[in-house]
């Protein structure tokens, strides 16, 4: 396991150093000065030329890669040339926003997604199956955009049933930040006004981005368990007398359980990503936000920072997956 | 495979189970319980001692509640900084123009500069020098009860000019303050000695906008840091305003509570919230809920569907920007006087009008509305007949081809650039001209047009600071390296009286003047003006005191809203 453990790390290095290449030449391919697109039309040439040698941006694209590396082993991802303060500064400030949107997706998929699809399993061809292929159907084909805004109008808007975009209302202070996800600090806290209120504001976005990974998630529950549970095994267990639910649970979805792993490790990176348009329509302050902001006025070591953060994430999320295989399935040795 | 182990995770199964149990059902009574948006109290501001207060008035906080707290939405990215000496962003000025104060001000929404911190003030002719002696009100302290001296206004202002960053150069250039020019005479008296040519009108100008405002200097001086204390100030403030920081959540919103120890008159709304939020259909939810008292910058398709609302009032605001087509003298066929005047016959102005549904007025002059030398002349109209004639005195023979290079996304004022791009080509293809619509981020449009590469470029201007000379300079002083030199095009007459403009202190004589240079750069300048645009607010019903000044910093002041 731990070797297993150390490759993986070894191989997450050479995952960084190539994606750290890649975005440095294309981020320089890109004909346009970000120090006079930060600074605004009205910019004498003195000052951009100033704050281009500031940035360092005067010197040959190699000696700029160096330093680039060079600062990035000690740590230090560099300064935001939009918003003046250290890379690392800002994706904290970030990260973990999207990580506590992307978990309660998560969560929104693991609750609704496996349960359903167990259940279109069990039911086959049953209106139940019906009801929830419809449902993966609708949720596999509608855009994100589309389903937030229409929530939003919904809940919001319509009913006031939920509160609108935003991670927190607005009159409230933000508790103490302990992880950066409000809903954890909010709770480790015992700040209850502000973990009700962050509750009630992750809803929405959370359904949003978690409806795609929810139908993915019930389609692959679905036929896990229908292949599973036509195999000998079953009968058998069936056969001895065993009480249906133990069956389900302890036989059958356990053996369901490796493809349905594999899917959620995958559903997970493709949450982050997704998260660039929830958190735009749900006004969420996270990485996806400061991405599109970041890509569109070329700051560089922003948009450099944010993809090295999902070069980590997608390996990591896919070694927690292979150990959870381990886990779940003894057959199954990592080596 | 031991039994043991396997109970182990099977129970492991089970305790994560429990958890996802848990929270589901803390997701669910969550839901239940919040029925609408918390409308909970919000905490009370910290209170810190009240410090000296003025004949014994007890400066007890009022508790913040919704009811007194404006929350003030809009696009708020651009917010990187709090400092007054570096802040030069709308949002930012925003922020801190409620914080910090100018020794001198401009009254919303009306003409003229009015004492804020100098009670008074005098301009003296020396000789060569004009000596400007301000007068501090004695009566104005810091949010810390402390007083504001000229030692303090001196020292703000050489912090920004030591500072140098992006306002810098309205103190340094158009300014021409120095920190050898101005000295703290006394407590109470400051004082400034202007090279000549510079004019004092300009220069009051100039103190008006956030980068002049007063910060404390003792409190500054004690938090330092390494960058003079910019950090610093992002989070804390040092005024004498009437609403201290909070706190600043990036990219999330900036909190403001009312300053207990406020020398003036108390603010209406104790806390400020101004809160980022970029997407149009978000603004419109939000005043149409009544969870934002404010909302900025509203799209034409907003503000039609919240028209008829009896809880929102739509207020329009006059902004500073022009947009304009710039025609680079160095690439010809613009180099000949009469072509650039026939193309700016061929326009059809009241199509533009119709165009902007509201959201915007055609201005074919330099100067925009509501600054003084604003001639409101109209002085080109289609004349397709004339427009031929002037091409074929310029020897332009029909299909000659023409480079329009255009910014992506909408332009200011709600339509799209590339929909006023096409209204462009398809004037000028009535006169034999044809016009190629290059689209490019903004970004890398003003490389081209900074490296003086542009044929034709749409874009937009926004004077640097609130006098005419914040145009006129830029659009007609070639040296001055900004638009004239950008379009290639060299008039040492016409800047020639700019400067004088810029410097005439006779209000009568200046406003002559600029009405001189606005004629001549209207045809013999290499530009095509379109129109200045309007900026829609969304306001609840029960706001008021709400002003929209372009000229004044901050465009609109908190201090003076209630609800």
């Amino acid at each position: 396991m731990l070797r297993f453990v150390v490759r993986r790390i070894a191989g997450l290095i050479l995952v960084m150093a190539g994606v750290s290449i890649i975005t440095f030449v294309l981020a320089h391919l890109v004909p346009v000065d970000p120090a006079a697109a930060a600074l605004g039309q009205n910019a004498r040439d003195e000052q951009i030329a100033a704050y281009r040698q500031q940035l360092g941006l005067d010197r040959p694209v190699a000696e700029q890669y160096l330093t680039y590396v060079g600062r990035l082993l000690r740590g230090d991802l560099g300064t935001s040339i939009r918003t003046r303060r250290p890379v690392a500064d800002d994706l904290l400030d970030f990260l973990p926003a999207t990580l506590e949107l992307s978990l309660a997706a998560l969560l929104v998929a693991l609750c609704f997604g496996i349960p359903l699809g167990m259940a279109a399993a069990l039911r086959r061809n049953s209106w139940v199956d019906a009801f929830v292929r419809l449902l993966a159907l609708a949720g596999g084909s509608m855009p994100i955009f589309y389903l937030g805004l229409l929530l939003i109008g919904l809940f919001y808007r319509q009913l006031r049933w939920l509160p609108g975009p935003g991670r927190l209302d607005s009159t409230l202070n933000p508790p103490t930040a302990i992880t950066g996800m409000y809903t954890v600090d909010a709770l480790l806290t015992g700040n209850w006004a502000v973990l009700q209120d962050s509750l009630t504001h992750l809803i929405l976005p959370a359904i949003t981005l978690g409806y795609f990974s929810t139908a993915v998630l019930l389609r692959m529950t679905r036929s896990a368990m229908l292949e599973v549970l036509s195999q000998d095994y079953i009968r058998t267990a069936r056969a001895k007398g065993l009480a249906r639910p133990v069956v389900i649970t302890r036989h059958a979805l356990r053996n369901a359980l490796p493809p349905i792993l594999t899917t959620i490790g995958v559903t997970f990176g493709s949450l982050l990503s997704g998260a660039v348009l929830t958190e735009t329509i749900f006004n969420w302050p996270g990485l996806g936000r400061y991405a599109t902001t970041s890509v569109t006025s070329l700051d560089f070591p922003a948009v450099m920072g944010v993809t090295l953060v999902a070069a980590i994430v997608y390996p990591l999320v896919n070694t927690l997956v292979d150990i959870a295989y381990s886990l779940v399935d003894p057959r199954i040795r990592i080596q | 495979m031991p039994s043991e182990s396997r109970t182990l995770r099977s129970s492991l199964f089970k305790r994560c189970g429990l958890i996802v149990l848990a929270v589901v059902a803390a997701l669910w009574l969550a839901a239940c319980t919040a029925a609408g948006p918390a409308a909970a109290p919000a905490e009370q501001p910290a209170a810190e001692a009240p410090a000296q207060t003025s004949a014994g008035e007890a400066a007890q906080p009022e508790e913040v509640t919704r009811e007194n707290t404006l929350i003030y939405s809009g696009d708020a990215t651009d917010l990187i900084t709090l400092d007054p000496a570096v802040v030069y962003e709308f949002s930012g000025i925003q922020v801190a123009g409620s914080i910090y104060e100018t020794l001198v001000s401009f009254d919303p929404g009306q003409p003229g500069i009015k004492p804020l911190l100098a009670e008074s003030w005098e301009v003296v002719d020396s000789g060569d020098m004009w000596t400007l002696t301000f007068k501090l009100n004695p009566k104005a302290t810091f949010a810390s009860g402390n007083p504001v001296t000229a030692d303090d206004v001196v020292y703000s202002w050489g912090r920004a000019i030591d500072i140098n960053k992006s306002p810098a150069f309205l103190l340094i250039d158009v300014a021409q303050l120095t920190k050898e020019n101005m000295t703290a005479v006394d407590a109470q008296t400051v004082e400034v000695k202007l090279p000549k040519t510079v004019s004092p009108q300009v220069f009051l100008s100039v103190l008006t906008f956030t980068t002049a405002a007063v910060v404390e200097k003792a409190v500054v001086e004690a938090n330092l840091g390494s960058d003079m204390g910019e950090s610093w100030l992002n989070d804390h403030s040092a005024g004498s305003g009437p609403y201290v920081l909070d706190a600043w959540e990036r990219s999330v919103q900036v909190t403001l509570n009312a300053n207990p120890n406020y020398w003036g008159k108390a603010p209406a709304m104790k806390r400020i919230i101004i809160q980022n939020v970029t997407e149009l259909a978000n603004l419109q939810a939000l005043i149409e809920t009544g969870d934002a008292d404010i909302v900025k910058d509203l799209g034409a398709e907003q503000a039609a569907a919240l028209e008829g609302n009896p809880d929102v009032q739509l207020v329009k605001g006059q902004s500073t920007l022009l947009i304009y087509v710039g025609m680079n003298v160095l690439k010809p066929p613009l180099d000949k006087a009469e072509a650039r005047e026939a193309i700016r016959y061929a326009i059809n102005y009241d199509d533009i009008t119709t165009l902007l549904a509201g959201n915007g007025q055609v201005v074919q002059e330099i100067i925009p509305a509501g600054f003084l030398g604003h001639t409101g002349e109209t002085y080109f109209a289609q004349d397709l007949d004339k427009a031929r004639d002037l091409l074929a005195q310029a020897g332009v023979s029909e299909g000659t081809e023409l480079d329009l290079l255009i910014p992506v996304g909408p332009a200011p004022g709600g339509l799209e650039w590339s929909v006023i791009a096409a209204k462009l080509q398809s004037d000028l293809a009535q006169i034999g001209l044809t016009v190629n619509i290059q689209q490019t981020q903004q970004s890398e449009l003003l490389n081209i047009y900074r490296a003086q590469e542009g044929q034709m470029v749409l874009i937009n201007w926004g004077p640097d600071f609130p006098d005419p000379d914040g145009n006129v300079t830029p659009f007609t002083n070639y040296e001055a390296k900004s638009i004239a030199w950008r379009n290639g095009w060299d008039n040492p007459e016409i800047a020639e009286l700019g400067k004088q403009a810029a410097i005439e202190l006779d209000e009568a004589a200046r406003t002559e003047l600029y009405a001189q240079i606005e004629e001549r750069v209207a045809h013999e300048g290499p530009y095509i003006m379109l129109y200045q645009p309007l900026r829609t607010y969304g306001l609840r019903s029960n706001v008021t005191g709400f002003v929209f000044d372009p000229v004044d910093t901050p465009n609109i002041t908190f201090a003076n809203i209630s609800k």
